[in-house]
């Protein structure tokens, strides 16, 4: 009988077809429609913004891989998920230096620097976005240059849906606007039911479950309400859609249980209405969703689940 | 149709079952020589009753031990010892054995018959269980007299029969089910006699309706039986699991079924329970289903103990395809076998035979904190941060994880995307955490 080809590895022999490669080509699919509306609407700078993003990335940790002589892990789709993440945050006109510099914070200083995919208190491409964010108060209209460097842009001036929140609604774009069409700021800004369709992709392949996003929204939408804020303009405007459902649901740096996913949605939801009715007008889903990363740890050991059978003590 | 009992968390792997489902036992082959481990159970090993050279029957006691956590183990054919020596067992370990070249004829076994069972008291149930040499036949192979002799202060009321057999490929159970109904209701009641409980369930999954059938038309005259139908999801058939997916009740962490009052015993047992005690036949075979796409013709074998795998292998029309596991028990917790030389022990209860085109040995990656793990984890541990503690070396914090609850059924590494092996690292924080234990 032919047996030479047995291997001995440990129990169980069978296992699903999960792969993280798989989640992350998952997470890319969920993407398209987003990222394909952002190429309709801004065309070839959106492209150069994405392929910059991406593809420094990619070469980011391919080289951090190398200096640290650990295997290249390229094919895992991490580094072109974050690429592309950080492409969706930034707005069409910026000089491509500082997505450099945002992919090289993302990359090597925020994962690789941390141990790797895995490793990461916060996440990448947010953390990248928010570094160049830093240099400047660029989203708030489409004039400003992004980050240290000036961006080659001489644009129409416009606030984008997002400024409206702060200083009343008169003249901001409708909901079927903000739902459908392309009304400024970041690339991915252009129509949240995009984003919402690639949600609905992530929740069906299981990649992510429904505790986070659903969360954040509602804490939003409640919370705007009682600081007398329109809560629906506030969950389709800006970057909420595509945070709650692609960023505060990364694995890496989201809680590990259910009661800990949904502080963390809290979190993330309170800070997003402070934000933006109190703070700056920029990057306020960027900030809230790092503050709830920065918790992570805390809620994984607060809400260690009860082992079977285990009685609370007395 | 109302939902069916089940338990919390769990996965759903391909079951296979109709390989071998519907293949009748049949006897397999006396092989050449037997080779029977006189530690085939958890407990204490045997010391051998008989020398190199000895004449044995069928069935004779060749193995015993004083201590009251082991079993005896019985002559499986009439023959010669050829020698008592170290052999591997299917773990690997080395473990004492008696060798027997079989005699070309071999008898049938003589029954004895007329045996009023309802009569047996529980002392006298106990004594026939240990005896026979009994053992959980499921896989862990826990002496059958030792789990049927509760702490006094622990009455037990249920006795619950595990007729899941929730690992996929495996069909021993349900053709016990189908073909030895009354027997095992029989041996069931054995079980309830010796523990003095009220009642006896049968837990199965829905997966096995035609044995739901038989046991239910069966057992319609015993007010005492009750057959209970559960989701199929692996592992409904974990003591604990199965447990509270019956009654309710919850194990806690640490402690033993007694704690609630049931006692969980394996179809095979119990079958092997109502042969011991109505025919006096020790445990000397048992039901081996032979599957798995590696497999020409898969079977349910009825094999001789200390028969080597290889020979239930040949007798499967050998092996198809490119075989890269050979695996002693189920495919979620057996053991990999390096070649078939194995011999089949109390606890035996398959061989399964992956091909390459179902086997994927994806390599280690780090953990991405996906909480897939966490999710099936039928006993609400954190397999990650259990994992995340041996690499670090921090025993502590793996016990405070779980480590020392986990039953090791493999949902955790079945569903992990990075194919981190959690199993293996549980292995090693329960090895580490005893030895620090004893200083």
């Amino acid at each position: 009988m032919a047996m030479d080809n047995l291997v001995l590895t440990p129990p169980p022999h069978l296992r699903s077809k999960e792969q993280t490669a798989v989640a992350m080509r998952d997470v890319l699919i969920a993407l398209a429609p987003i990222t394909i509306a952002a190429l309709v609407a801004f065309t070839y700078n959106a492209l150069f913004n994405i392929a910059v993003c991406v593809g420094s990335a990619m070469f980011f940790e391919l080289v951090a891989r190398k200096i640290r002589k650990k295997k290249v892990t390229l094919s895992d789709g991490s580094a072109a998920v974050t690429g592309l993440l950080l492409a969706l945050l930034l707005p069409a006109k910026i000089h491509w230096l500082n997505m450099i510099i945002a992919s090289f914070v993302a990359v090597v200083i925020v994962k690789e620097l941390m141990g790797g995919l895995g490793r990461n208190i916060f996440n990448p491409a947010l953390f990248g976005f928010v570094f160049i964010l830093i240099g400047s108060g660029f989203l708030a209209s489409w004039t400003g240059h992004l980050g240290f460097l000036p961006g080659g842009f001489d644009g129409v001036q416009a606030a984008t849906p997002v400024a409206y929140i702060k200083h009343g609604l008169q003249g901001a774009p409708s909901y079927a606007a903000l739902l459908f069409a392309n009304y400024g700021g970041a690339i991915s800004e252009v129509g949240c039911f995009w984003i919402l369709l690639g949600g609905a992709y992530l929740l069906y392949r299981k990649v992510i479950n429904w505790v986070i996003p659903v969360t954040i929204l509602a804490t939003v939408f409640i919370l705007a309400y009682i600081l007398g804020s329109d809560g629906l303009y506030q969950i389709l405007a800006g970057g909420v859609m595509l945070g709650a459902f692609f960023m505060a649901t990364d694995w890496v740096t989201s809680p590990m249980y259910r009661w800990g996913q949904a502080v963390f949605g809290l979190i993330i939801g309170i800070c997003i209405v402070l934000i933006r009715l109190y703070g700056g007008p920029s990057g306020a889903v960027a900030y809230s969703i790092l503050i709830g990363n920065a918790f992570v740890p805390l809620l994984d050991k607060v809400f260690k689940p009860k082992r079977f059978g285990e009685v609370v003590a007395a | 149709m109302a939902e069916l009992k089940t338990f919390k968390g769990g996965i759903h792997p391909p079951y296979n079952k109709e390989l071998a489902s519907g293949k009748a036992i049949k006897a397999a082959p006396i092989p050449s020589e037997v080779v029977i481990h006189l530690q085939q159970h958890i407990g204490a090993p045997c010391e051998p009753l008989v020398k190199e050279g000895d004449r044995v029957e069928l069935g004779q006691k060749i193995g015993e031990a004083q201590a009251f956590v082991s079993a005896p183990v019985h002559a499986s054919v009439s023959g010669t010892v050829k020698a008592i020596t170290e052999v591997p067992n299917f773990t690997g370990a080395k473990v004492k054995s008696v060798i027997i070249t079989p005699d070309p004829e071999q008898p049938e076994f003589q029954k004895r018959t007329g045996k009023d069972l309802d009569a047996l008291t529980a002392e006298e149930v106990r004594e026939i269980a240990k005896e026979a040499g009994l053992v959980g036949m499921g896989g862990a192979a826990f002496p059958t007299h030792v789990k049927i002799t509760p702490p006094k202060d622990k009455p037990i009321d249920i006795v619950i029969i595990n007729a899941c057999e929730c690992e996929p490929f495996l069909t021993c159970d349900h053709r016990l089910l189908l073909e030895r109904t009354d027997d095992l209701i029989a041996g069931a009641r054995l079980l309830k006699t010796a523990v003095g409980a009220g009642k006896v369930i049968f837990g199965v999954e829905a997966n096995k309706m035609d044995a739901v059938d038989a046991l239910r038309s069966r057992a319609s005259s015993y007010p005492d039986v009750e057959v209970e139908v559960l989701e199929v999801k692996y592992p409904e058939g974990a003591e604990k699991m199965l447990i509270f997916a019956l009654t309710g009740r919850k194990v806690p962490p640490g402690k033993l079924p007694s704690e609630v009052g049931c006692l969980v015993q394996n179809v095979g047992t119990a079958v092997a329970l109502y042969e011991a005690a109505a025919w006096g036949k020790p445990l000397y075979e048992r039901v081996v289903t032979v599957t798995g796409p590696g497999v020409r013709e898969p079977a349910n074998l009825l094999a001789r103990i200390g028969t080597p795998i290889s020979v239930l292998l040949e007798a499967c029309g050998g092996l198809v395809g490119n075989p890269v596991k050979l695996i002693m028990g189920g495919p979620m917790t057996g053991w990999a076998q390096k070649d078939a030389s194995a011999p089949v022990v109390k606890g035996t209860s398959g061989v399964v035979v992956l091909t390459s085109d179902v086997v994927d040995l994806g390599e280690e990656s780090e953990c991405v904190r996906c909480g897939k793990c966490v999710e099936v984890c039928p006993m609400f541990l954190s397999p990650n941060f259990i994992v995340q503690s041996v690499k670090r070396g921090q025993w502590d914090k793996a016990e405070m994880w779980g480590a020392l609850d986990c039953f090791e059924c493999g949902c955790c590494s079945f569903e992990c995307p990075a194919y981190i092996p959690h199993v293996q690292y549980v292995r090693k924080a329960k090895a580490e955490i005893a030895a620090l234990k004893k200083k």
